[in-house]
């Protein structure tokens, strides 16, 4: 699974950061108002980073 | 073979990701070749419209559709409409593509040639993506179910995964994942939890220990619960107010706020958008329809996934077919229960749930095309084919297995099972590809642009600044679209009937800013009016007086409205609740504050309303719309009596009626499929014929052949000309979508 993902255990941590921070600036930017940055980082959040953080998780 | 009771093949072969990709490529080609180039009716325009502008669709508002459209719309290629097109046709190629995986894996110890077990699948993918719904729904971002379907299909291929090795290193962390994308897909639609009863059977029965681990369940909760966070983006959007805010669930009334948003009032409206009070559907025990009705109309869109056959042409065939294609499905159950019982015990009950359970569930009215022969029964505003998409996408899998069983039947009856006898009885597969070839000329909706021009058309139909009244659906949501995604005519103030009821559309209506009307773009017969900018809101109402009016007026005898010189009787009997409904009440406030002011209009597709409200003295058809004047209309050369209706503004609708773009586009398209709206091309249709019955009138004779010529062609061009014959059926009626809410008035052809 590590190997499908292309992120090794030691890099797992990094990844639940990326993902964290994507959803936290996603939703800031909905909340000023935006409607192109905050979307493209929720959905990239939701749809892509979260399931490798899961799937991450030691 | 055996561990168990369950039958489980010494070694699972490695899924073909590759092909699977291969064969979701395939489908994906297959929607682009017949996309809509444009928007569509029903809720098309409002879930395009939604996702541009980032807002708030009818509940319980689809947060994540939402998000995933408004990414799509800034594809850098297409219109926007295109682009949110294409994301529908990707989630069902995507589900196709796994559907594939599914397949093949449930066929592992069916046979031990690999390339047949590929071709079965194959064989799978392609029936999944060409049954009627799932194609048309594919084509067009009419709802938000092929996203669903997609959850659908990541979800089941991940349970099949898990069902493989349910004590494996990644076991959990598949888990998990599934009851993250479940809450997830509930955020996309209610419909995202139907696959968690399916869920949960399987790993009871396939590791029962499962779910008394806590660490587990309370791992899975948290990642639910995860899934379900999308839907604080709908308080974000309404503090925005967007124009499309359905439901406003929010308490912030000017802007975004900390305490506003953490409000009672946010937390209040946000659960009614979530639960969908607004439509208030009826306790399952008490029955719409009887339960055998509510079978017969699935059985009826069951029929239509395997040649649609839109008029009824070949109902003998349709009919075999649908019957042979749920046999094969029962066969195929049975093959999956024989061969792969581990995934049969999610599979299984996923069919059952997404068939029987959500027949009971839905617990709809007559559907609009069932059983025509029972007059005054309760029926559904249009065909709910949609609703059931996951079951034929479903069955369409097992009907496939039924196929390969045929196949692996075939060719064991020379004896031997070698590629030789595998590859001669191939062509039984071929059954597979009736529904692509079949349902092509009705499921395809490429170089359909009828709405878009209809939309286009309407707007224009009303003078600068103007008010226009509409009834439902498809004579508002295309508009939005125009307005919001197009920028036509956004200084026209459109306000739907059905939407006056609730509390949250007037408050809207008062505080959109109309801007300037672009001289240059509009229709050149409004160059000469010097329509100013009204600076006027458009109700005398404060938001609090708005929220005050009543639901309605019980008052059942005829009632006096007067404003200016204006003197209307209202007959409640006329209107469709029998009494004055508060979104009646709407209306007649938008007469009395703009009426003198700014054009006031109530769109021909309103059907009687014009005449329910008393106002047929008062009323001129100009194009597509009634305009409704301050004093009575006197009828001159120009201005004529319109049988019944009010008067036509000959001039001014003969000048319309030249530059409108649906006549031409529905009659290239050569059909229209979907009955239910089939009141739009019957307005132009009536609009041909009421012009040369004008013309005609007036000595006009060749111009009265020439608009009833167009009439003609325009009826034939739709297949509506079954409407102008002595035996007519009752016209069909321009309708509104879901709810109680939401009107229902005739329209005259």
């Amino acid at each position: 699974m590590r190997t499908l993902l292309l992120v090794p255990a030691r890099r797992a941590p990094i990844l639940r950061a990326v993902a964290a921070t994507a959803l936290a600036l996603g939703y800031a930017d909905l909340i000023r108002g935006g409607i192109t940055v905050g979307p493209v980082l929720v959905v990239i959040g939701y749809a892509v980073l979260v399931p490798a953080v899961i799937l991450t998780w030691p | 073979m055996k561990r168990g009771s369950i039958l489980i093949p010494h070694v699972v072969p490695k899924p073909s990701y590759g092909i699977s990709a291969l064969v979701g490529l395939g489908v994906f080609a297959l929607y682009v070749a017949t996309l809509a180039p444009t928007t569509a009716m029903w809720d098309a325009s409002e879930y395009i419209t939604a996702a541009y502008t980032l807002g708030i669709p009818h509940p319980p508002g689809n947060p994540l559709f939402v998000l995933l459209g408004r990414v799509a719309s800034l594809l850098p290629f297409g219109s926007v409409a295109e682009r949110v097109n294409l994301l529908a046709a990707f989630c069902s190629a995507l589900s196709a593509a796994l559907w594939y995986l599914v397949t093949e894996r449930v066929l592992a110890s069916w046979s031990p040639l690999r390339w047949t077990r590929i071709v079965a699948a194959v064989t799978a993918a392609v029936l999944s993506a060409s049954v009627f719904t799932v194609w048309n729904q594919s084509v067009v971002n009419e709802k938000v179910y092929t996203v669903s379907l997609a959850f659908f299909a990541v979800v089941s291929w991940l349970t099949v995964l898990w069902c493989d090795d349910p004590d494996g290193p990644f076991a959990d962390k598949l888990l998990v994942i599934i009851t993250y994308l479940i809450g997830l897909g509930y955020t996309n639609h209610p419909a995202g939890l139907l696959v968690g009863p399916a869920v949960t059977l399987a790993v009871i029965i396939r590791r029962p220990r499962t779910i008394f681990r806590w660490k587990l369940v309370v791992a899975g909760a948290f990642a639910f619960a995860l899934g379900l966070t999308p839907f604080a983006v709908e308080p974000i959007r309404a503090a925005w107010h967007p124009t499309m805010n359905e439901g406003e669930p929010t308490g912030c009334t000017e802007k975004i706020g900390f305490s506003c948003t953490f409000s009672k009032t946010t937390a209040s409206r946000l659960m009614d958008n979530i639960n969908r009070v607004q439509y208030g559907k009826p306790d399952l025990a008490e029955r719409q329809a009887p339960f055998s009705a509510q079978v017969g109309m699935w059985w009826l869109y069951f029929k239509w996934q395997w040649l649609r056959d839109a008029h009824g042409a070949q109902p003998t065939v349709q009919t075999l077919l649908a019957i042979g294609f749920f046999m094969l499905g029962v066969l195929g159950g049975f093959t999956h229960w024989k061969y792969e019982r581990a995934s049969f015990w999610f599979f299984g009950p996923l069919v059952v749930t997404v068939t029987l359970a959500l027949v009971y569930y839905m617990n709809f009215k007559y559907g609009a095309s069932q059983s025509p022969e029972l007059a005054g029964v309760a029926r559904e505003v249009r065909d709910r084919d949609y609703f059931y998409l996951w079951s034929y996408s479903t069955w369409s899998v097992w009907a496939a297995l039924g196929l390969a069983t045929l196949w692996r039947q075939i060719a064991a009856r020379s004896g031997e099972m070698n590629s030789r006898f595998w590859l001669t009885s191939a062509p039984v597969l071929l059954i597979g590809i009736i529904p692509l070839v079949g349902n092509w000329r009705d499921a395809s909706r490429a170089k359909e642009t009828a709405t878009r021009e209809w939309a286009h058309d309407l707007l224009n139909s009303v003078e600068p600044y103007g008010v226009l009244v509409t009834l439902g659906d498809n004579d508002t949501f295309p508009l939005w679209y125009a307005q919001e995604v197009e920028g036509v005519r956004p200084d026209v103030t459109v306000a739907v009937t059905s939407l006056l009821n609730t509390d949250w559309y007037p408050r809207g209506l008062l505080h959109r800013k109309i801007p300037a009307y672009d001289v240059a773009k509009g229709p050149a017969i409004y160059r000469g009016l010097n329509a100013a900018l009204p600076t006027k809101p458009l109700f005398s109402l404060t938001s609090a007086q708005l929220d005050s009016v009543p639901e309605y007026v019980s008052a059942q005898t005829p009632q006096l409205f007067k404003t200016g010189d204006l003197r209307a009787i209202i007959d409640p009997r006329r209107l469709e609740y029998g009494v004055i409904t508060r979104g009646d009440l709407m209306v007649l406030q938008l007469l009395k504050d703009n009426i003198g002011v700014r054009p006031m209009y109530i769109a021909r597709t309103s059907g009687s309303y014009v005449q329910a409200l008393g106002l047929e003295k008062y009323a001129l058809v100009q194009g597509l719309a009634n305009k409704i004047e301050p004093t009575e209309i006197v009828a001159t050369k120009d201005t004529l009596a319109a049988g019944g209706t009010g008067h036509i503004d000959v001039v001014r609708t003969r000048a319309l009626w030249s530059a409108y773009g649906a006549p031409p586009a529905m009659i290239r398209r050569g059909d229209w499929v979907d009955r239910p709206s089939v009141g739009i091309p019957l307005i132009y249709v009536g609009t041909a014929m009421m012009l040369g019955e004008v013309a005609e009138q007036r000595g006009e004779m060749k111009e009265a052949e020439r608009m009833r010529r167009q009439g003609v062609d325009l009826a034939e061009g739709t297949r509506t000309l079954e409407y102008f014959t002595p035996s007519a059926p009752p016209p069909p009626r321009i309708q509104s979508g879901d709810g109680r809410l939401q009107r229902s008035v005739p329209v005259s052809p």
